[in-house]
């Protein structure tokens, strides 16, 4: 059996699966001061009638490290950055402890200054002086070459708690992004340590022995183990939660949209033939571009509890939030109470959202309701909008082949599937918006927690090789060795499935190499004067997302413990 | 963050599965090492520079600019409809507002491709930034377009194109003739009898290095400009007057560049030649992206940079100094070229000589002198491989009389020619002779 558990904003979601049946669902208030205690919870409702010991797997998605870093409760890093030419470093300043370290490589990964020690030395002095302990250290190329953030993990290695190595966290290129990934790395390392070895002691106490992954914002997990040494990873997993709860409830093999309807903000995911896709280069978090892979979700400012106004342009339904609907109780009339008025909803006290819309109504010769009409016209226009422009930036994403240009499909998604508490409030208002088949799926209301449950691990890596120099890198691994000069890219497309088989099997996970994407595979003449000097080969190998198993739909509804 | 001051679109296409042959510079490698500083440089994190891909020009793109013979498709491969699809891109973003400039980064380039085609010359088939041009007189209407060529090459195939095109300004700054490939592109060249000073040749001594190449800008370019008050300003932006090009002798820098477009401002960029593919290209086109976008570039730099090392001597200084005041008459005051006439037609007799493809054209062009419009205008061509050809050409003034005679010549009947191809410019019809 799997249990899935999704720490939310405002809910903790938690399930038991038994292969393709839901056994357990329960739900309660996320406590942001003591998230095990809402683990707790659900893991008491849905073992209530099991044997914990038969539960081999727990997935659990949590907003601790995403809400580390965006209320600021994080830890000092000294942050080493060497730059050198080229866009400033000190763009990419972060935290209190920056220091920039002269040295340089270029873009084949050759040193074209060599590091200063000094500075490096005189950097970690300042930075222990000030008691810090944890550190990140990044360099220009370093996935190219990772001579000088080997040379300042070396430098720290007695004197520092903790350090995040540039190239270790992700072997893409993009500098800043590179230094803010293990920036945050480190920032977040010792508050997700601590919350780890609560959730394993809490976990003893309910007699599990199941082996616990962290869900990651691509949508598949890791190890507790890998999550120790890359906690950041473990960002914005909640969305991606969601979008593989639809993967696993919902039959998906064509284009289509996902929408979540929120209270404040509703999230908008685009599936290529039932693939979720990802950002190009990776999340961003607090103002700051990461590597950090992610499902691309986009966020539109509404939801059930969304402010309706009336300004110069007409009436307008959120992006602000106020308080709840005044059905439940709220101050000022929202898109909830606007589709009370309408009578397309039945939610809390219909006649408080007919008050509040008359009251507002009245102020600007409106009737109720056509203001409601107007509202709701209004939400539905600003999420058409938004998956309009979604589509048209995703088919009009840069390639770089001439065959890609040629053979590329246009993604046209017609179905969409809509989850969260309103999602059936919204069926036939958006089937009529948007020209689209609308599916509203079973057990929507814990959707994330069974994305969660039954979500498989992702990994991916980036190989490069330059024959000419006869060197092979793979940078997250810290592999940087000799290879043949006749090495080619089916070597290298072989070596890549091969080390991204065995680093999973390390981390105690099976995948068959058939399930081994090569998402990039090229290899380009190297030409010096008039001769070939050599092949550089570039192969990205990945395990997409996917989930173990589809929930079967045909199974008895079961009730959620918890829900209202 | 960074942010850019004016935002910027950057079509980056480095057609990673397309090359003349496995060795030739033109080939997949190219901008693979600028791909890889753009990435590490996040340049598209930047705020205000986003990244675009090409569209793709159709048979009537390009037959708007050139006569292809016999046909579009013996001329174009798709490699050569996308690379100018990315310079339409380019400008649709501009004219579109979308971006208020933008950079095509797209090869393979096109500055050396003229008004007749019939195979590849100097890297190029198609001239890029002639198809975008008509692409955008196609759909903005008439604008008055001002090209600075900053390839180290003379921009011949630009200059043929808008030989005779008066709202089309041509500037071509270049490594001199007489000491490289095509061996043309002297200060008498200057435009043909409809449209005198509007192509200006400026040849640069080897070894010009940064100080004198923008002492050219600033004191020829920058106030013909100036005075022509362009629509639209493209930059024909080459690379190779870069100091560690393997088939040039110049000694520009990244920062030199940057500097020229942050001079120039050019609304849209289209990338050229440029062959130094690890020391040059990703430090040059890095500098010309930050410039374009208003943002510091100061800071981009090859790692052998010397500029102490890479200055001009002194004798180069003297002598672009003495040439300035010289090539702004060439635009202030043309003078007349020696135009062959017979009956009321100038007539232009030559052969060009395709190197890539090996090909040896001769032709032979007629412009009317016509009192009342441009000038009605007949290209006869033939080569060593096909049988003479037909191109007719309606300027877009085009007058009744002139059109009228055009139209005679492109439909009769039992004449000689393999194929005729008609380019309308004044009602928009660009097509060939359906065969009998």
């Amino acid at each position: 059996m799997r249990i899935g558990i999704d720490i939310g904003g405002t809910h903790t979601d938690g399930v038991l699966i038994d292969g393709t049946r839901l056994v357990a669902a329960a739900k309660t208030p996320t406590n942001h001061d003591n998230l095990l205690e809402s683990i707790s919870q659900v893991l008491h409702s849905i073992l209530a009638t099991q044997d914990p010991t038969s539960v081999q797997t727990l997935n659990l998605s949590t907003t601790l490290s995403t809400n580390a870093i965006v209320t600021g409760k994080i830890d000092a890093v000294g942050m080493l950055v060497v730059g050198g030419p080229g866009i400033a470093p000190e763009t990419y300043r972060i935290g209190n402890h920056f220091h920039l370290i002269s040295g340089s490589l270029d873009h084949l990964g050759t040193p074209t200054s060599e590091l200063d020690e000094e500075e490096l030395e005189e950097a970690i002095n300042s930075c222990c002086d000030q008691g810090v302990t944890c550190f990140a250290v990044a360099s220009k190329f370093s996935p190219r070459n990772p001579v000088f953030e080997d040379r300042m993990l070396e430098q720290l290695r007695e004197r520092a708690d903790f350090v995040s190595s540039g190239h270790l966290i992700s072997g893409q290129l993009n500098f800043g992004r590179r230094i803010h990934t293990a920036y945050y790395n480190s920032a977040v390392n010792r508050t997700f340590r601590s919350f780890s070895t609560a959730l394993s002691a809490s976990l003893k106490g309910f007699a599990l022995q199941a082996e616990v992954n962290i869900l990651k914002a691509d949508g598949g997990t890791m190890p507790l183990t890998r999550a120790l040494e890359t906690p950041v990873q473990s960002i914005f997993s909640g969305p991606a939660a969601s979008v593989m709860g639809i993967l696993a409830t919902t039959p998906a093999d064509t284009d289509l949209l996902m929408l979540d309807i929120g209270g404040t903000t509703s999230d908008i995911a685009l599936f290529a033939s039932g693939q979720p896709l990802l950002e190009r280069e990776g999340i961003a978090i607090d103002g700051h571009h990461t590597l950090v892979r992610a499902i691309r979700v986009e966020s539109i400012g509404i939801g059930g509890d969304s402010l309706i106004s009336i300004d110069a342009n007409g009436v307008q339904t959120g992006p602000q939030r106020l308080g709840p609907c005044m059905a439940t109780g709220g101050s000022a009339p929202t898109l909830m109470d606007a589709l009370n008025v309408l009578d397309l909803a039945d939610f809390g006290s219909v006649q408080r959202s007919r008050e509040g819309m008359e009251e507002l109504a009245s102020k600007h010769d409106l009737s109720p309701h056509q203001l409601a009409q107007d509202a709701v016209d209004a939400a539905l226009s600003a999420i058409s909008g938004k998956i309009k422009a979604l589509i048209a930036q995703v088919n009009a994403k840069p390639v770089y082949t001439i065959q890609e240009i040629l053979e590329d499909r246009e993604i046209a998604p017609k179905k969409i599937i809509v989850i969260g508490g309103p999602a059936s409030v919204f069926k036939k208002l958006l089937q009529d918006r948007l020209n689209m088949e609308v599916i509203i799926p079973p057990l929507h209301g814990v959707a994330n927690a069974i994305g969660a449950a039954l979500t498989r691990s992702t990994s991916h890596l980036s190989l490069s090789a330059n024959t000419a120099r006869r060197q092979l890198s793979v940078p997250m691994l810290g592999i940087f060795r000799t290879i043949p000069r006749d090495f080619n890219l089916d070597a290298a497309i072989e070596e890549a499935q091969s080390l991204l088989a065995a680093d999973l099997k390390q981390a105690g996970i099976l995948i068959p190499p058939d399930e081994m994407q090569i998402t990039q595979a090229d290899s380009f003449n190297m030409v010096e004067g008039s001769y070939t000097s050599g092949k550089n080969i570039r192969v990205v190998a990945q395990v997409q997302p996917a989930v173990v198993a589809q929930l079967d739909a045909s199974a008895a509804e079961i009730s959620i413990t918890g829900q209202p | 963050m960074l942010k850019a001051q004016s935002s910027l679109g950057v079509i980056f296409f480095p057609a990673y599965d397309w090359a003349i042959s496995p060795t030739h510079p033109e080939r997949e490698e190219r901008l693979l090492y600028t791909q890889d500083q753009f990435r590490e440089e996040g340049l598209f994190d930047i705020d205000g520079i986003s990244e675009y891909r090409p569209l793709f020009a159709t048979d009537q793109d390009i037959m708007r600019a050139h006569f292809c013979f016999p046909s579009v498709d013996h001329i174009c491969t798709e490699s050569h409809r996308i690379s100018a699809g990315g310079a339409i891109q380019a400008a649709r973003l501009v004219l579109e507002e979308e971006t208020k400039r933008a950079f095509a980064l797209v090869r393979p380039p096109g500055h050396h491709a003229m008004k007749v085609v019939h195979g590849n010359r100097g890297f190029c088939n198609i001239n890029i930034e002639a198809v975008m041009i008509e692409w955008i007189r196609e759909h903005y209407g008439r604008k008055r377009i001002a090209i600075v060529d900053t390839d180290c090459h003379h921009g011949d195939g630009t200059q043929d194109v808008y030989w005779h095109d008066p709202d089309v300004l041509f500037i071509s700054i270049h490594q001199d003739g007489r000491t490289l490939y095509p061996g043309s592109g002297f200060p008498h060249e200057n435009g043909g009898p409809r449209a005198l000073g509007r192509t200006i040749n400026i040849p640069l001594p080897p070894r010009t290095s940064d100080e004198g190449y923008l002492y050219a800008l600033e004191n020829i370019v920058l106030p013909i400009l100036a005075d022509f008050k362009p629509d639209l300003v493209i930059n024909s932006a080459g690379q190779d007057n870069h100091y560690s090009d393997p088939i040039t002798n110049m000694q520009f820098s990244a920062q030199g560049y940057a500097r020229l477009n942050e001079l120039l401002k050019p609304d849209i960029a289209v990338l050229e030649g440029g062959y130094s593919i690890k020391g040059a290209l990703p430090y040059v086109n890095l500098g010309i992206c930050l410039a374009m976008a208003g943002c510091d570039y100061s800071a981009v730099r090859e790692p052998d940079y010397n500029a102490a090392a890479l200055r001009e001597d002194p004798d180069t200084m003297d002598y672009i100094k003495q040439m300035s005041g010289h090539l702004r008459d060439v635009y202030f005051h043309p003078e007349r070229g020696d135009f062959e006439k017979q009956g009321e037609y100038f007539i232009r007799e030559r052969k060009v000589f395709y190197d890539t493809d090996g090909i040896l054209e001769k032709q032979r062009e007629e412009l009317k002198d016509c009192e009342h419009c441009r000038g009605l205008r007949i290209i006869h061509t033939s080569t060593d491989r096909i049988l003479p050809c037909l191109g007719v050409e309606l300027p877009i003034d085009c007058c009744p009389a002139c059109e009228r005679e055009g139209y005679e010549v492109f439909n009769k009947k039992n004449d000689a020619f393999l194929v005729a191809q008609m380019l309308d410019q004044k009602n928009k019809q660009y097509r060939y002779r359906p065969k009998r």
